[in-house]
């Protein structure tokens, strides 16, 4: 249930058995089946989710009820709406399964006391803020000042795993286009 | 910080989008697993909280009677979201809350099997420890049946709720014209909030009796009335009432 977790962990900063024993009492294992929502808006996100299994996505809904992918996750990584975990105001994000998930949460209380109990679990967080800080400040750039098909040939080399799990019309709301615009874009790209 | 902007710094390229919102506002449905699902007090409680807002899995080992119920349920309710679990730990795993609807000599058996998927989940403890001619209990004066089950599983948040709460008072949950007082105890707050909500849901006045050691309060209370249920023929539908000022 919690080998990916470990290991992930582990990759970050090397624990002893008593402290994954430690860890795992505040683990919250749970499974969620395809289109079944973690959170919804305006609700409080309570906890965070690492995929051990699966694949979820975080996405926002306009006036208009459109929706807006932020981000997708798949095993390794960490889905939540971290504005709303970390100020404990509503979510702006919903986040739903795109697959049959197992996942690892961490609830608020449960990360508070580990922060306070181990200091390896302060390091993990800050190596998983950072890596998401860095991640963020990328693609913010490449949205601002990259064309359209460096963006998208881009995220194929970085994630091709995402492009073969996830649907076209997704991706194009990830990238912020409308389903035709992308799949000219891929045209584009294969003419070349 | 700035990895946390909206996202209107996408300059408005996607008016479109191919899928429109599912319900707005809607709270994230609670997946809740129900372990002896189609004994008396296990059906009561499906067919009751079928009514709100949650997800239920169904876990019995008559799997005819649970494949009957969750018909039963799907026709009373139309929009409940119910589902047939092959396992306890499968049903715990996906649960956010687990019903044990068990007799408390059925309890370690099943705990031992969800102990893992219940860790840090909150599960309910509903039995009475009755001893096999109704004139006792066969816990100690010093612990409960709800300790006990706490005592099997460390890392979970058990509540008890729904044991002074007889199977048919979820079909009447107004007795005499009173709604029927259903207490509960346990020592963490937000689970007790959240049972809370179960209990008005199934139609009942919740009160927060205090902290999961007046569980033993509250299975000597119905200790009581099932034996002046007995005896004055309440036909196994009576409650509890408060009256207070």
């Amino acid at each position: 249930m919690y080998e990916l977790f470990f290991q992930n962990f582990n990759t970050k900063v090397a624990l002893t058995k008593e402290e994954e024993t430690l860890i795992k009492n505040y683990l919250i294992p749970k499974k969620l089946r395809k289109k079944q929502y973690l959170l919804q808006e305006n609700e409080v996100c309570k906890s965070y989710a690492f995929i051990e299994k699966g694949a979820l996505r975080a996405y926002s809904v306009d006036d208009s009820g459109n929706e807006h992918i932020i981000q997708f996750g798949i095993e390794g990584w960490i889905v939540s709406d971290l504005y709303s975990f970390l100020t404990g105001e509503p979510a702006t994000y919903n986040i739903d399964a795109l697959e049959d998930s197992e996942l690892v949460l961490i609830s608020k209380t449960a990360h508070e006391e580990l922060l306070q109990k181990l200091p390896k679990y302060e390091t993990f967080t800050r190596l998983n803020i950072t890596g998401a800080y860095i991640a963020m400040q990328k693609r913010l750039t490449s949205i601002i000042s990259s064309p359209l098909e460096e963006r998208y040939t881009n995220f194929t080399k970085a994630y091709p795993e995402i492009i073969q799990r996830v649907p076209q019309h997704m991706i194009a709301s990830y990238m912020g286009l409308t389903p035709e615009t992308l799949s000219r874009i891929r045209k584009r790209i294969s003419a070349k | 910080m700035l990895f946390l902007a909206y996202p209107q710094w996408r300059l408005g390229m996607h008016r479109r989008s191919f899928a429109l919102s599912k319900t707005k506002n809607m709270k994230t449905k609670k997946t809740i697993a129900i372990i002896g699902a189609t004994g008396n007090m296990g059906s009561a409680i499906s067919k009751s909280l079928s009514k709100g807002n949650y997800r239920l899995l169904l876990k019995a080992n008559e799997e005819d009677k649970l494949d009957v119920l969750v018909k039963e349920i799907e026709s009373i309710q139309t929009k409940a979201e119910v589902g047939v679990a092959v396992c306890p730990a499968e049903a715990g795993w996906e649960a956010d809350i687990i019903i044990l609807a068990l007799p408390f000599g059925a309890e370690k058996e099943v705990a031992k099997k969800i102990k893992e998927v219940a860790n840090q989940k909150i599960v309910i403890s509903i039995s009475n420890p009755l001893n096999e001619t109704f004139d006792g209990l066969v816990t100690a004066s010093d612990t409960s049946a709800a300790e006990e089950l706490q005592k099997l599983l460390p890392n979970s948040k058990v509540i008890k709720a729904f044991n002074t709460t007889f199977a048919a008072d979820f079909s009447s949950p107004v007795i005499d014209g009173k709604q029927v007082d259903a207490f509960i105890a346990g020592n963490d707050e937000e689970a007790l909030q959240t049972v809370s909500e179960l209990v008005t849901t199934a139609g009942f006045n919740p009160i927060v009796a205090g902290d999961l050691s007046i569980s033993r309060t509250l299975e000597s209370m119905q200790l009581l009335l099932i034996q002046l249920g007995i005896k004055y023929n309440y036909n196994w539908l009576a409650g509890w009432k408060i009256l207070h000022n």
